[in-house]
């Protein structure tokens, strides 16, 4: 009796869950959105399936079997895992408040919400890469058992690492700063290797032998990573509770904040007030604050990656690259989402003559200010003599006169209203086809600079960057406008999009 | 400012959301759209404020643009090419120049939540070219209105309760003295003391600009109180439209909602 009620409750919570999926008003809406997100997946499924049988072909043949390699360097994928999460992963939508009333234990409950983050499909996004790796390693020594075994152990450990990183997550959607910690972990990992044999031999074989247990089928192996994910999921749904709670109880109701006047932008009359718009949006909305940190943040690790290893000396396109990426990241971060937090008082805004046009004029300026940031920062790479200061300039020029108008296309298409102060209790979903707008973004220059590259030297190459991105910049005014009259002819559909996906 | 809405038809699947085929609001008329949930008002509202396409039919605006008597500025004008005393006739779809003289206020989508009312007040005026002097002077008009839960709290908009977001969206929506205000639901959320001040406001306003005003309400008993005209609309169309002056005019659209009931 007991057990069917417990049943029936899963399959009604997880029905809930799978049409909250479906009928998100992004997603139903826009084919090409969603034709994008499955060419998504499909590249990535490929690129992985060609570096699983890749790293079959390079490993066989050495001292070592190759699944003992990719076993012994599991603590590797599992942080690359984990930084990948941060994109793909979405924060967890625990719609708590809907069920708080009903005869359901709010216990059971929570327990539904992470036997379901455990169960996802992200978690099997790596067996694009581990199928047909262990396809071919695996079955010649422990036969298909032993491919079952290696999967299964994996999957598991995917498990692990999902309710790690719902952890962490929970703690960063609280305070945005804990987030250094595991991001500075895990990138510490990677760059100093680790994970290699010869650097942390004890590592490298404790994880062998764990992957060993896999295919060997033994119990203990699949118990010991059992036995780590009950605390795991323990403290996830302790923490969740505890959070959850609180953020219903609206804490922050009595919280005063004192008022800006910012006066020195007064000067810039309207236009000023919306930047003074742009930087309270960014200083008191946590999703808002929280994009601008994490764009700040890797910008500043790839500056000092840049700055202080030898990673990327070699190659002179390599180094714009990386430069490029500094001066855009901030930026592609910030504009990925462009309108779709105005989405919340778009109403407001479009029964202001031409108040959209001063909001973009606004962003762009308020975008082109921030990149005080990078400037600063890649006075590291400067000052270690492995950039000069034409390419810093062609870099922050592109960024802003061909990077930015191109994200700034966004706001013609953007109709998904993005939550400012997303917690726990409502789902932070900012689409992955933002995502795909966003790496668009980073490619299309890395591919119009290895053109540059390919033909000039690299002072030439600086030299057409700047005066590109200088027009680009000039022109922002005309560019601009052409944005607006794009968003005014489109705006009857944005503004249904806006307000569909609006959570009042 | 008159407005003239024809043939306007909007419908959501096979759902007629609104069907009008000719409705006058004349200069200076304060306008009570009454109806039952799902009647057509706010999509009407959207509509007019061309915040909504609809199927057919166009929304105009038209009138002698004149300065509002209670400015200290002439800033009605600030923003736009308009002039004092211009005959001028917009369709709202066609262009913007109208929203420089009119304030709405339909639900929470017009308001910038992560700012004080002080800022978004302050805000409102910049935008429309009033100086800060000139906005705090206006405030003062809805010190009774505000009853000092809103400016100088020091609150987020967002943190505010329900009827004191109510007030800020009426407050900005009349902040520039709009020739036409369109308010949806206004008394919504709000306490009884500031459900009287709301209609005092509305019908002073109304007295001491000239300005046409739309409303929408479930509160009956004001709509009449303040209302020069009562327009019942229903599944998207008009029913009936009642003079004040109409003898029976309580009578029988109270029977009408009984009917429904």
């Amino acid at each position: 009796m007991y057990l069917n009620r417990v049943k029936l409750l899963y399959r009604l919570i997880s029905k809930n869950q799978r049409i909250a999926n479906r009928r998100h008003p992004m997603f139903e809406r826009n084919m090409v959105f969603k034709v994008l997100t499955y060419f998504f997946v499909a590249f990535w499924a490929v690129y992985l399936a060609v570096l699983g049988i890749a790293f079959f072909f390079i490993f066989d043949g050495t001292n070592r079997e190759a699944f003992d390699w990719i076993n012994g360097g599991m603590i590797f994928i599992l942080s690359i895992d984990f930084l990948l999460r941060f994109v793909m992963q979405e924060t967890p939508a625990q719609e708590v408040k809907a069920y708080k009333l009903m005869p359901i234990p709010m216990n059971f409950l929570f327990n539904v919400f992470l036997v379901r983050s455990g169960l996802r499909g992200y978690n099997f996004f790596w067996f694009f890469f581990l199928v047909p790796f262990g396809f071919l390693a695996v079955p010649s020594f422990f036969g298909f058992s032993g491919l079952i075994g290696f999967l299964i152990g994996w999957w598991l450990m995917f498990v692990l690492n999902s309710y790690w990183y719902l952890f962490w997550r929970t703690w960063i959607n609280r305070h945005t700063y804990i987030l250094v910690a595991p991001v500075l972990c895990c990138a510490a990992l990677i760059y100093f290797g680790i994970f290699f044999d010869e650097q942390c031999p004890w590592l490298f074989y404790a994880t062998l032998r764990l992957g060993r247990g896999f295919v060997n089928f033994y119990p203990l192996s699949f118990v010991l990573v059992l036995i780590a994910i009950i605390p795991m999921f323990i403290v996830n749904k302790r923490m969740l509770r505890h959070f959850v709670y609180l953020e219903i109880s609206k804490d922050d109701r009595v919280k005063k904040v004192k008022s800006q006047e910012m006066r020195f932008l007064n000067r810039f009359g309207e236009i000023g007030e919306y930047i003074k718009l742009e930087i309270k949006s960014t200083i008191r909305n946590q999703v808002v604050r929280k994009q601008f940190l994490f764009g700040a943040f890797y910008m500043f690790l790839l500056c000092a990656l840049f700055a202080f290893s030898d990673v990327y000396d070699g190659s002179s396109f390599m180094k714009i690259f990386i430069c490029i990426y500094c001066f855009a990241c901030l930026g592609t971060m910030t504009l990925t989402g462009i309108m779709c937090m105005e989405g919340n008082y778009i109403d407001g805004l479009m029964s202001r003559k031409e108040s959209v046009l001063s909001l973009l004029k606004a962003k762009y300026y308020f975008n082109c200010m921030m990149m005080i940031f990078p400037l600063l920062s890649v006075i590291m790479p400067i000052v270690e003599g492995k950039l000069t200061v034409v390419t810093a300039l062609g870099c922050l020029f592109f960024s802003m006169g061909v990077v930015f108008p191109f994200l700034f296309q966004l706001a013609v298409y953007n109709n998904n209203t993005i939550h400012l102060n997303d917690k726990l209790t409502r789902s932070g979903r900012s689409t992955k086809t933002q995502m795909i707008f966003s790496s668009a973004a980073l490619f299309v220059p890395i591919f119009i600079m290895y053109l540059l590259m390919s033909l000039f030297s690299e002072n030439i190459a600086s030299v057409i960057m700047l005066v590109i991105g200088f027009i680009g910049t000039a022109m922002h005014p005309l560019w601009l406008r052409n944005i607006y009259r794009r968003f005014m002819k489109r705006r009857y559909v944005n503004m249904a999009g806006f307000r569909d996906s609006r959570q009042v | 400012m008159n407005l003239e809405i024809e043939n306007v038809k909007k419908t959501f699947g096979d759902k007629v959301a609104v069907n009008v085929e000719k409705f006058l609001v004349h200069s200076g008329e304060i306008v009570g759209l009454v109806g039952n949930n799902g009647a057509g008002k706010t999509t009407l509202f959207r509509i007019i404020l061309d915040l909504l396409l609809p199927d057919t039919g166009s929304v105009t605006v038209n009138g002698n643009l004149k300065t509002c008597s209670l400015c200290t500025e002439n800033t009605n004008f600030a923003s736009g090419q308009l002039h004092e005393g211009e005959y001028v006739s917009y369709t709202t779809s066609k262009c913007e120049d109208w929203k420089a003289f009119t304030g709405a206020y339909i639900d929470s989508g017009f308001l910038i939540d992560y700012l004080t009312p002080d800022e978004y007040f302050s805000f409102i005026g910049k935008v429309n070219g009033m100086s800060k002097e000139d906005t705090e002077s206006r405030l003062m008009r809805f010190e009774n209105f505000m009853n000092g839960e809103v400016v100088g709290q020091n609150t987020l908009i967002r943190n505010l309760s329900a009827g004191n977001k109510q007030k800020v969206g009426i407050i900005g929506a009349m902040l520039n003295n709009p020739q036409l205000l369109i308010l949806d639901e206004p008394f919504n959320f709000l306490d009884p003391s500031s459900q009287i001040a709301m209609k005092n406001l509305l019908e002073s306003y109304n007295r001491e600009t000239g300005a046409t005003i739309l409303v929408s309400s479930h509160n009956l008993t004001h709509t009449f109180d303040i209302c020069t005209r009562i327009t019942l609309l229903e599944h998207g169309v008009i029913l009936k439209d009642y003079d004040k002056s109409y003898a029976d005019l309580t009578f029988e659209i109270e029977n009408y909602f009984k009917g429904n009931v």
